[in-house]
């Protein structure tokens, strides 16, 4: 092959591979958010379940929740630890790119602190409150549901199937000890292989940004929104009627039965 | 006495498991709101009246205790959840989860606080009471970077609360609300405290600084550590007299004291290890009396012994007598740096001017900058030059190699160790002047004994 041919091949070879990197920076970037959407999702649950913990809502069924949540948590760090790191440390990336890549990264920093929080207090809890003993002493809390549909939302299924020993809640804490240490490593050794600086990362949303979603709270927190500002009508100054009691539409307090 | 056991346990109160018991605890109801029923309701009443019997106390007492319970959180009113207090009548409160106890290992952190603000922004459709806009907006940017985070995860948690059923949802709002109320952090600073803004402000201040300095510090990565204190390891190896020996035999071993000897600081002929050593470093050169006054020859062949004179001249100002420093900072100036002056070292003109103005307040280190200057100078330029000398290596060529003592022929013969006079036997001679010589008590067998 002569030498122009030879140079323009070469070209035209070096533009595509510059493309088709940017074009999977591109899907990267999604399929990051995605996983983080997902990790987000499971952290939420999974403090949802540890405040149930220790109350009347607390049960077998309820640790093995915790922990199916955790396991899936664990799963989803890693996953995404591992899609981060590897678009943090390609030299490649536009500085836009690489700008949104490390606002992912502070989300996903800031979703490990609260995971890793919650994994200590539901050991520490969790040991309070034992549930294989002969009078269980949980707080009544006026909790009393179940959690399972708090955990299918975390699994992503449609119903949680519980298939634990009954000693489940001594037998798994031993576990989770291993898993919070291993939490700390990873997050220790993130911190030294990937150089960001958090507090130089702008969030998108402005102030306020959460009125401005399509979220609908649900119909009974509505309906529950919807008594209190009848109330605020029928006493305006006393702005404790409406604070998380829907009232009797009458009395200011509901009577005890 | 009651009061005491109940809030001396570490971990809290109701740990003690009675009070929370379906059957012994404090008599419970059930709170209807409209068509919900939450159980697990208790009056004021009730909790004070069980803590007298429990505890066999007084009202008094048992209104305090309860209302430490409620002021710490472990108890929260369903009516005016702002007024922590127990009231002794049919108040309604509720027991706090266990997640939500007030405890100093886990403090509320400002995240989970903007999270919570940012829930009910959504939940109230904006209307949150004043403070808690102004948190708000103060979160909003100290926390800026993770803001995010934060109405991602506000989203998620109301979706996940969404799962229960409606009376749970109403019982974790008011927990929710009942731990903000007393555990929300610090986020403005009240204005009445004036006088702790300030001190806390000169403290950010200082610790701004600090941190600035130590994030511009030169880090030098553990692998180039490491490399460079091997290569100083292999360089030093036959140097070292643990590692390789020493010539002509170690005194501590064979009582032999040539090799000291051999190596003092004037001796006629140096050794040939010492002579290397001076090409190591300079500071290696510098340190060695024998080798300063080497190197002094050779700048005097070169007319720039001033330099290295006005080094030594500064070390002596650094580490002499303090009531001598005014004194020999003028010395200095006049020698070296005043125009025109004997030995003039050539200093750039800033270091020369910052130099300058200092003499006017001459304290020990005045002339550090000046002195690194020349130290600098002499390194690059002289140090060099001097190796590659002929002085130097005539030095090196006639530098002597001791031989090694010859092992004793029955190698594993004990030699008798005897000690040497003590000091203050010698003392003691000198001042027996005249006495009879060795009239000491104990060591003059010293002096009999024959070596083996």
């Amino acid at each position: 092959m002569d030498g122009v041919l030879l140079s323009k091949l070469k070209n035209l070879i070096k533009k595509t591979v510059e493309s088709s990197s940017t074009a999977d920076h591109g899907a990267s970037g999604e399929e990051c958010k995605t996983m983080l959407d997902a990790l987000n999702k499971v952290t939420a649950c999974y403090r949802h379940l540890v405040i149930a913990l220790g109350s009347t809502s607390d049960s077998q069924n309820l640790r093995e929740e915790l922990k199916k949540t955790r396991k899936k948590a664990q799963e989803l760090a890693v996953a995404n630890r591992n899609k981060l790191t590897e678009l943090l440390k390609d030299k490649t990336t536009s500085k836009d790119d690489r700008a949104e890549y490390e606002r992912l990264w502070v989300l996903f920093t800031s979703s490990m602190e609260l995971l890793e929080v919650d994994m200590k207090r539901s050991l520490e809890i969790g040991q309070e409150f034992p549930l294989k003993v002969p009078t269980r002493h949980l707080i009544q809390t006026g909790m009393t549901g179940s959690t399972t549909t708090v955990a299918a939302r975390a699994m992503s299924v449609q119903n949680m199937k519980y298939d634990a020993d009954s000693n489940i809640d001594t037998a798994d804490l031993k576990e989770l000890q291993t898993e919070i240490t291993q939490v700390g490593q990873m997050m220790e050794e993130m911190e030294m292989k990937v150089q960001v600086a958090p507090w130089a990362v702008e969030a998108k949303q402005e102030a306020g940004a959460e009125l401005k979603s399509t979220l609908s709270v649900g119909n009974s927190s509505v309906g529950v929104i919807s008594i209190c500002e009848e109330d605020a009508r029928s006493c305006p100054g006393d702005e404790n009627c409406c604070v998380c009691i829907p009232n009797g539409t009458d009395s200011p307090y509901s009577p005890l039965l | 006495q009651g009061c005491n056991t109940m809030t001396s346990r570490t971990s809290s109160p109701l740990y003690h498991p009675t009070m929370t018991d379906p059957d012994m605890g404090v008599k419970m109801r059930n709170q209807r709101l409209l068509i919900t029923v939450i159980p697990h309701a208790m009056t004021g009443n009730d909790v004070i009246e069980w803590l007298i019997q429990k505890y066999n106390i007084t009202e008094e007492e048992a209104r305090h205790l309860g209302g430490l319970l409620v002021q710490y959180g472990y108890i929260y009113p369903l009516r005016d959840p702002r007024s922590l207090l127990l009231r002794s009548d049919d108040s309604p409160y509720r027991f706090q989860t266990p997640y939500f106890w007030t405890s100093s290992r886990w403090p509320a952190s400002e995240l989970d606080y903007a999270i919570y603000l940012a829930k009910k922004n959504i939940r109230k459709q904006g209307e949150l009471v004043d403070y808690e806009k102004e948190n708000y907006s103060i979160l909003h940017k100290r926390i800026n970077h993770t803001w995010d985070f934060v109405v991602m995860q506000a989203r998620e948690q109301l979706r996940a609360s969404k799962q229960r059923r409606k009376a749970d949802r109403i019982v974790l709002e008011c927990q929710e609300q009942a731990y903000w109320l007393i555990n929300k952090p610090c986020v403005n600073m009240p204005l009445y405290y004036h006088y702790t803004t300030t001190i806390l402000l000169r403290y950010y201040y200082y610790t701004t600084i600090i941190h600035r300095r130590a994030l511009g510090r030169n880090r030098v990565k553990s692998s180039i550590c490491l490399e460079s204190f091997m290569k100083y390891s292999e360089q030093y190896l036959h140097h070292d007299p643990i590692m390789s020996g020493c010539l002509p035999s170690n005194p501590w071993i064979s009582d032999d004291t040539s090799h000291w000897t051999i190596n003092t600081d004037m001796v006629g002929t140096p050794t040939r290890l010492r002579v290397e050593r001076w090409s190591f470093s300079f500071m290696e050169l510098l340190n060695d009396s024998m080798g300063r006054r080497e190197f002094m020859i050779y700048l005097e062949k070169e007319f720039s012994a001033e330099n290295l004179c006005f080094w030594v001249a500064c070390e002596d100002l650094r580490h002499g007598e303090s009531s001598k420093i005014i004194l020999k900072v003028e010395e200095v100036y006049k020698n070296f740096l005043a125009p025109g002056a004997a030995r003039w070292v050539n200093i750039d003109s800033k270091t020369m001017e910052r130099t300058l103005e200092g003499i006017k307040r001459p304290h020990r280190f005045i002339m550090d900058d000046a002195q690194m200057h020349i130290y600098f100078l002499m390194k690059k330029d002289s140090y060099p030059r001097y190796l590659k000398s002929e002085l130097y290596k005539n030095m090196l060529a006639k530098a002597i190699v001791p031989q090694e003592t010859k092992k004793s022929v029955f190698p594993f013969m004990r030699r008798q160790r005897h000690s040497s006079p003590s000091p203050a036997m010698v003392t003691q001679a000198t001042e027996d002047d005249g006495k009879a010589k060795g009239a000491g008590p104990t060591g003059t067998s010293s002096t009999t004994n024959s070596q083996i």
